[in-house]
């Protein structure tokens, strides 16, 4: 990231003469006039280190090639990306990263997704003059997370520079000299952040591998879904890869203005609970499981033979979600809404500027927008009264999220007390037990629709698509089929549809749209440029 | 004007480099001087109008150097001592640390007053343990004799001068390897710009100069820019200490006018070629300079001389080698230097140097192709001026001439099995088969 100032420069690039914004270099220069100048080393969201020089071009300044990862762009410079000398110099570097390379990639998790890979196909020698026995290095553990395969490392120390800029706990060091360097932690002192898998993501070749993920999958045969993590209320945006149905792993996403280019391991490494032995996939009641297309029928008769309904969401919820309870709720007399929260955890916030927030769930804001503030306060002791007294005898309980412990101990005794109970739950347990009716939850990488992270920004999230996701109708789904037997709806809509719903009737979410939301998702309070709502009559 | 030694005039007497041997011949009078008459801006004058060259390898001009450092700045400015001597070759720093500690003490009063600096750091060479200590005795000596510290020989100037000893790195030869060093990381070069004038040691402006540069400084105010710039060839004047080691009667540092001939250099001053064999080749400048061969020596021993030549001055580290040298024995020996050396941090070099030892070895052991010779060649036309630093362009530019100036060399080592030495260790070998030692 380089300061600019709004006075422009004009400069010559491959013979165009182009205007940039001064101080930016050569390589984002170029990169705003769509020439993509190859690099190993530079990452924006670290210091320049210039030195994989696989960037040089040639400039009418220099007799050498330049660098264009640190070279600034100034009046007057001329700078050739594809001229004999800077194509020279750009395969020189390619030749010379490959002579001590494995070229292991059929075995290499990194194959599919490599720079060094995509550099070679376009830059590389086709074949090699190095004829010599190649380098050794070492291939270890460098923490819990983390392995390192020193004969892939091209020493960029991106990881390195990771560590002591964006983490700030620097245990990544390179170690001996000249082709001996390699990547590695001090004796005793293991990488072990709550940051450190995204060295792996930024490391441009298969040097630095993530244990969780070694030889899970092939990177293409994997189907990405452009998703948020559900794991605090950061938000972080995120790519959930899954393969046949199985989450392999998940990668950070760049949003500036949520996560940079990060994302913490808790997140990354959340999403076991998807495929825990406990997780709930049927619906059941009392009698015996429920067939899926059954399930909605048997939530209406539940709820339309109960006197007085509380509803009982969490803070997982997308706000479709919670958009359709509200319309069930409204909808019948003497029912009552209330809201859980998970346990905060701690806050942890790193030297990068990158801070995992302290509360575990990714919609609270979502939540109070719908239901009002005090949803999750004074709302949630009245349904807690309710059910002792006995005055509500039918409690519709949402208990989403990634965790084995329910609603908390408080709300699972008081689940149990109640005299009719329909739990949405994504794990089995005591909250569960016994119910009325028990339906299988979406967890939140499951779900279609849109979450409001901490600083009040509306976000997409997307359903993996995950095997249980599969098998069973979401809440979404199983709402919207309620509300049709109960003829308050005529006909069911996606995620998208109930949100232009909410937005109609909401002022909260007025002009939002899951189109205008994008994918990196807007402030609830920056309205979106309407669209077409000036047209002339029709 | 008869040429007068400056550094090496008094270095076979007893107590040299005492402080009061010292200032009994004049010491610290131009120091003094300095500080008590001189303008800062007339000093960086006076060495622009010398044409001092820095003595390290580069040959840049020193007042120019000085003149780029920021007059008005917050930060506090240093001076960088380049005393790491490593270029192989080389040994003309330690001569004057161990011999004549307080002239180069002195110099550093006279930089520091003309830049206003207030710190000096010499970053010494690990090896270099007696002259760390003889320099360290000496900046004590300074320090109790009011000549550093606060109120420097009685002016209101202050100056700390701090020894600090490496760790036997080539690369923090190099003065951002240097500077990284100093600030207690791992020694590698960074990136220029910003060059160290403008943010140098401790993010602050800094000036690096070499031993031997510093020592010059009290003989230019002492004789004038005037007089000095007329001390050998009008472009690089000056004495120089020049260092013969080899094939050569009588190897040693010899205090000489710039300019003078190779010749001269070898066959009055080192005693000839040692034995009495004939000269095959020579590197002038420490092993980072182009090889001459015997026919090529007649050449004088200056900066434009010697580029004029196809090589360098450098460190003016004169190598000799005699006919019954293997010239493929020779270049492994200086790759696997630079292969040990190279600090790894850019491409090119990091891969480049291990690249041109491998096949210097394979020549050696009798595994050489005829096509090696143009892969050398080739390997070192790819690392020249790609990298942040120049230790590339140092291993390429001896690999390259070697290679092309001496190739009957490498015919025979690959037609014959091997180096003549390496046949000799094994006579049975008939190449390819061997074994690597």
């Amino acid at each position: 990231m380089s300061d600019t100032s709004n006075e422009l420069i004009s400069w010559n690039l491959n013979g165009e003469v182009v205007q940039n914004e001064s101080g930016m270099t050569i390589m984002e220069a170029a990169k705003a006039h769509g020439i993509e100048i190859p690099c190993f080393c530079y990452h924006p969201g670290l210091s320049i280190a210039g030195n994989c020089r696989i960037c040089m071009v040639e400039s009418n300044r220099s007799p050498k090639p330049i660098i264009s990862c640190s070279e600034r762009i100034a009046e007057g410079l001329e700078i050739q990306t594809d001229s004999e000398k800077a194509v020279d110099a750009r395969d020189s570097v390619m030749e010379f990263q490959l002579i001590n390379h494995p070229l292991d990639c059929p075995v290499c998790d990194k194959a599919g997704e490599c720079v060094l890979q995509d550099h070679s196909y376009e830059h590389g020698p086709d074949r090699s003059r190095f004829v010599e026995d190649k380098n050794i290095r070492h291939t270890k553990e460098l923490g819990p997370t983390i392995d390192i395969w020193g004969n892939r490392c091209i020493v960029c120390t991106r990881c390195v520079r990771f560590c002591d800029e964006i983490s700030g706990t620097s245990e990544l060091c390179v170690v001996e000299r000249g082709d001996r360097s390699v990547v590695d932690v001090f004796p005793g002192i293991p990488i072990d952040n709550a940051m450190a898998g995204n060295t792996v993501d930024i490391c441009p070749v298969g040097a630095l591998i993530s244990t969780d993920f070694k030889y899970e999958a092939r990177v293409w045969n994997m189907d990405r879904t452009t998703s948020v993590c559900g794991g605090c209320s950061r938000g972080c945006n995120v790519e959930v890869e899954a393969l046949d149905g199985f989450v392999k792993r998940l990668m950070p996403r760049e949003n500036l203005d949520v996560n940079d280019w990060w994302m913490c391991d808790h997140g990354r490494y959340g999403w076991r609970h998807l495929y825990a032995d406990s997780r709930q996939v049927t619906a059941q009641t009392t009698e015996g499981s429920v067939l899926p297309a059954e399930a909605s029928k048997a939530l209406q008769q539940t709820l339309e033979s109960s006197s007085s309904t509380g509803f009982l969401v969490d803070p997982f919820m997308t706000c479709e979600e919670l958009h359709l309870v509200k319309q069930l709720a409204d909808s019948m007399t003497g029912s009552r809404v209330a809201g859980w929260l998970p346990a905060d955890g701690t806050e942890e916030s790193f030297p990068g500027g990158f801070t995992i927030s302290a509360a575990k769930y990714p919609n609270r804001k979502g939540v109070e927008e719908i239901f009002g503030a005090d949803v999750f306060g004074s709302a949630a002791s009245t349904l807690l009264n309710d059910i002792a007294s006995g005055s509500v005898d039918t409690v519709v309980a949402f208990v989403g999220g990634h965790g084995f412990d329910g609603a908390g101990a408080e709300w699972n005794a008081a689940l149990s007390s109640a005299k009719n109970r329909v739990v949405f739950t994504t794990q089995q347990g005591a909250w569960s037990e016994g119910a009325h009716l028990v339906l299988p939850a979406t967890a939140p990488l499951e779900k279609e629709g849109v979450w409001i992270n901490e600083d009040n920004r509306a976000q997409r999230v997307r359903s993996c698509r995950s095997l249980t996701d599969q098998n069973f109708p979401s809440e979404l789904v199983i709402l919207q089929e309620v509300q049709a037997h109960m003829e308050l709806r005529s006909r069911s809509l996606s995620a998208a549809g109930v949100f232009r719903e909410l937005s109609e009737s909401s002022s909260a979410f007025e002009g939002h749209s899951h189109s205008s939301l994008g994918d990196h998702g807007t402030p609830l309070s920056q309205k979106p440029a309407a669209v077409g709502s000036e047209g002339g009559e029709s | 004007m008869s040429f007068r030694k400056i550094f090496t005039q008094h270095i076979h007497e007893e107590k040299c480099h005492s402080l009061s041997f010292y200032q009994k011949n004049g010491g610290y009078e131009q120091a003094r001087k300095s500080l008590h008459d001189w303008q800062p801006d007339d000093l960086i004058e006076t060495v622009k109008a010398a044409n001092l060259r820095g003595r390290g390898g580069a040959g840049f001009p020193t007042g120019v150097k000085w003149g780029f450092v920021p007059k008005n700045t917050d930060k506090p400015k240093y001076l960088a001592v380049n005393a790491d001597e490593s270029e192989p070759g080389t040994f003309k720093d330690r001569l004057i640390m161990e011999k004549n500690p307080h002239l180069l003490l002195e110099g550093i009063i006279i930089c520091c007053k003309a830049v206003g600096i207030h710190h000096a750091y010499i970053y010494i060479r690990g090896e270099f343990v007696f002259a760390a200590n003889r320099l360290q005795n000496a900046i004590d000596r300074a320090y109790s004799e009011g000549i550093l510290g606060e109120n420097c020989l009685g002016s209101d100037f202050t100056l700390d001068v701090t020894l600090h000893r490496g760790a036997g790195a080539y690369i923090c030869g190099e003065e951002t390897g240097m500077l990284s060093s100093l600030e207690g990381d791992r020694g590698q070069p960074k990136l220029k710009p910003p060059f160290p004038a403008v943010e140098g040691l401790f993010g602050c402006p800094t000036v690096v100069n070499n031993v031997e540069t510093l020592a010059n400084l009290p003989y230019i105010l002492e004789i004038g820019a005037e007089a000095y710039g007329k001390i050998g060839p009008e472009k690089s004047p000056g004495p120089k200490l020049f260092c013969v080691s080899g094939h050569v009667e009588k190897p040693g540092v010899f205090e000489l006018p710039m300019g003078i001939s190779l010749r001269t250099l070898i066959d009055e001053h080192a005693g000839g070629v040692w034995k009495g064999r004939k000269l095959k080749a020579v590197i002038p400048g420490g092993s980072s300079a182009h090889v001459l061969r015997a026919d090529e020596c007649d050449v004088d021993m200056d900066i434009e001389s010697l580029a004029a030549a196809g090589t360098m001055l450098g460190s003016a580290g004169v190598i000799v080698m005699d006919e019954t040298t293997c010239m493929v024995d020779a270049l492994l020996n200086i790759m696997r230097f630079y292969h040990h050396e190279s600090c790894g941090q850019c491409t090119p070099c990091r891969e480049g140097t291990g690249w041109l030892e491998k096949i210097a070895h394979r020549i050696a052991i009798g595994e050489g192709r005829m096509e090696d010779m143009d892969l050398v060649t080739e390997v070192c036309d790819r690392m020249v001026g790609k990298t942040i630093c120049a230790l590339a362009d140092a291993a390429a530019f001896p690999a390259e001439s070697i290679v092309n100036k001496f190739r009957e060399d490498f015919v025979a080592a690959i037609e014959n099995g091997g180096s003549p030495a390496w046949i000799k260790r094994h006579p049975a070998s008939t190449g390819g088969a061997a074994t690597h030692v």
